[in-house]
Formats: C-alpha cells, structure tokens, sequence
C-alpha cells in the first residue's frame, strides 16, 4: 500500500482529496465490528466473563430486567464496547491519516474479505471450533 | 406524419419513482399490520418492521446510485448526499427499535423460550448470527456518510474514492438483506 503523501497539486479547489480519512473511517468500523465478534465469544465461555461484557452495557436503557418485558442483557455491553472501539480507533486514524494517500484498489480487497471473514466469524457452526481451540490455550475450555 | 416519442427520460424517472413508492407502500403493510396483531408487544414490532423495511427499501435504492458510483458517472452531489443520510439514520432506527423489541424477544415466555424449546437451532444459530450482522449496515452507512460530508463536490476529481463509496453502499445492502431475511424468518416462526 502506498503511503506517500500525495505529491500531485489538488485539482480545481483546495478542499482535502487523500484517501486517508475514508481508510481511517474505514478500518475503525471494521474494528467496532471485530470487537462485536470477539465480545459476543468471550461472553460465551464462562458466567464470569458474560457478566463483565454485560456491566459496559448497564447504562443503556432496558439493559437489565426480568419478566415478559425482558432486558437486552449483555448484547447492550457488547454494543457499548463495540461503539467505543470504532469512535476512539477513528479518532486516532484520522487524526494520523489525514494528509495522506492510501491506495484504496489494494484496500478494497482487504475490506471485502475482512467482512466476509466477520460474518463468518457470527456463524457458530463454523467458528465454534475455533473459538474453543483459542479458548483452551487460554484456559477457558 | 411525424410520431413524437415519449420523453424517455422523464418517463424513466416517473417509473422509477412509482415503483419505489409502490414497492414500499405493500411492504410497509407487510408490518404495518403487526399493530394490529393481537399481542401487548404489537407497537415494538411495528416500529421495528417499519424502520428495518424503510432501511431496506432506500438501502436499494442506494444500490442503484452505487452502480452509477462504480461506473465513474457524474452524481448529483447533494442528492446523493441526501440519501445517504437518510439511508444511515433509518439503519440507525433499525438499531435503536432492535434493542426495544429484543427486550421482549429474550423475555419471560417470549420468543427465545418457545425457539429455544421448541427448534433451538433458530436461536442458537440464526439469531445469533442476525442479532450481529444486523448492526454492520449502520456504520458502513456512517462511512458512505462520512465521504460524501468530508469530500463534498470533490468526489468527482477522485474516482477510485467514488469507487469505494459504491462498494461501501453495495456492502451495507448486503447486510441490511441478510438482517431483514433471517429477522423475518425469525418472527414468522414465533411473533412477539
């Protein structure tokens, strides 16, 4: 990828054209994404590690309850520290990547499969096996 | 005798704007009706099914101005601009009225009791998976957002970020799909 700064004069106007802070934008949602996947195995394994994904979300609305009426439990702290990953990541990405110039054609590739592989990634059938793999070298299967 | 022909664009647009009105007014009844479905929990899934179908429908719509994006055409700077955010604050609805109605689905005697009893696969499997995938269309439509509000009329002097913005809104459809799919099959198998 190339990550020069753009050597060419800005054409007609001097509003920004680096590519940059759409890579920045870009790779910081992927990241809120991944956070989505990862939270949402981790709070599978024990009542203990469900129970701390779960407390990021208690001040969401609705987060905690019983009854018919229910809750939407540890799905609001996932959420929380998904939300939290991808605005922070931004800010620093941009902040870093403002001025300069990726080349998006190589970045599309990488952005397609990283979705494909996050989506894969919410399959259980598929990706439960690997989650209790890395699980057990961690201890926790 | 001269045979003047219909003004083809025009026609085109007309057509256009009928079946996208036409196509979300049928499909708005499809959960319209859940008000009057009889359950205590009717309005949540209304409001729900009105703001996923909503997302849905201009979600595709988007898709066919990403085509436009991906060939390189000139576009209608504020037009496009307008529609994106409309299209990433009704994905944003979709988000906020997933959590109201998620409440009841995982509660006391809800939906998740009776799948989980009764085909535990629909639970652990597809809504597991939908709950999740349901949330990328909003910040892949923050990102499109983000593009056509920071590089404005510039877009057109960068073709390979106009790309990108096609490929972006292409995404978020796809996923805005599979949501609305695996929700529907969801709710047709035990309805709030």
């Amino acid at each position: 990828m190339n990550t020069d700064k753009q050597s060419s004069t800005p054409l007609e106007t001097d509003t920004p054209t680096y590519s940059g802070p759409v890579i920045a934008a870009t790779l910081s949602a992927l990241l809120g994404m991944l956070t989505l996947v990862v939270t949402h195995h981790i709070s599978r394994l024990t009542k203990g590690l469900d129970k701390l994904i779960h407390s990021y979300g208690y001040w969401m609305p609705g987060s905690t309850g019983t009854g018919p009426d229910g809750s939407i439990g540890n799905y609001s702290g996932k959420e929380t520290l998904a939300v939290f990953v991808w605005l922070a990541t931004w800010l620093i990405f941009h902040y870093l990547w403002r001025k300069q110039d990726f080349s998006l054609r190589a970045f599309v590739a990488f952005f397609l499969g990283a979705l494909a592989f996050l989506m894969l990634g919410l399959f259980h059938p598929l990706i439960d096996p690997v989650v209790l793999f890395i699980a057990g070298l961690f201890g926790y299967a | 005798m001269a045979h003047d022909a219909i003004d083809s664009q025009q026609l085109t647009k007309i057509l256009i704007r009928l079946q996208a009105g036409g196509a979300l007014t049928l499909l708005l009844m499809l959960v319209g009706f859940d008000l009057f479905f009889p359950s205590q929990y009717a309005l949540k899934a209304a409001v729900h099914g009105v703001s996923t179908i909503s997302a849905l429908v201009v979600g595709t719509f988007m898709t066919h101005r990403a085509y436009f994006l991906l060939r390189g055409a000139k576009t209608n700077y504020p037009s496009l601009r307008n529609w994106t955010l409309a299209s990433t604050f009704l994905n944003l609805l979709a988000i906020i009225s997933g959590n109201w109605i998620y409440m009841r689905y995982r509660g006391q005697d809800g939906p998740r009791d009776w799948i989980l009893q009764s085909v535990p696969d629909f639970h652990n499997i597809l809504m597991e998976f939908k709950e999740f995938v349901s949330l990328f269309p909003f910040p892949l439509m923050v990102i499109a957002s983000f593009i056509v509000l920071y590089y404005k009329n510039t877009l057109h002097i960068r073709h390979d970020i106009k790309q990108f913005l096609g490929i972006i809104i292409m995404s978020a459809w796809f996923f805005i799909m599979l949501g609305f799919v695996s929700g529907l099959i969801l709710a047709k198998l035990r309805f709030v």
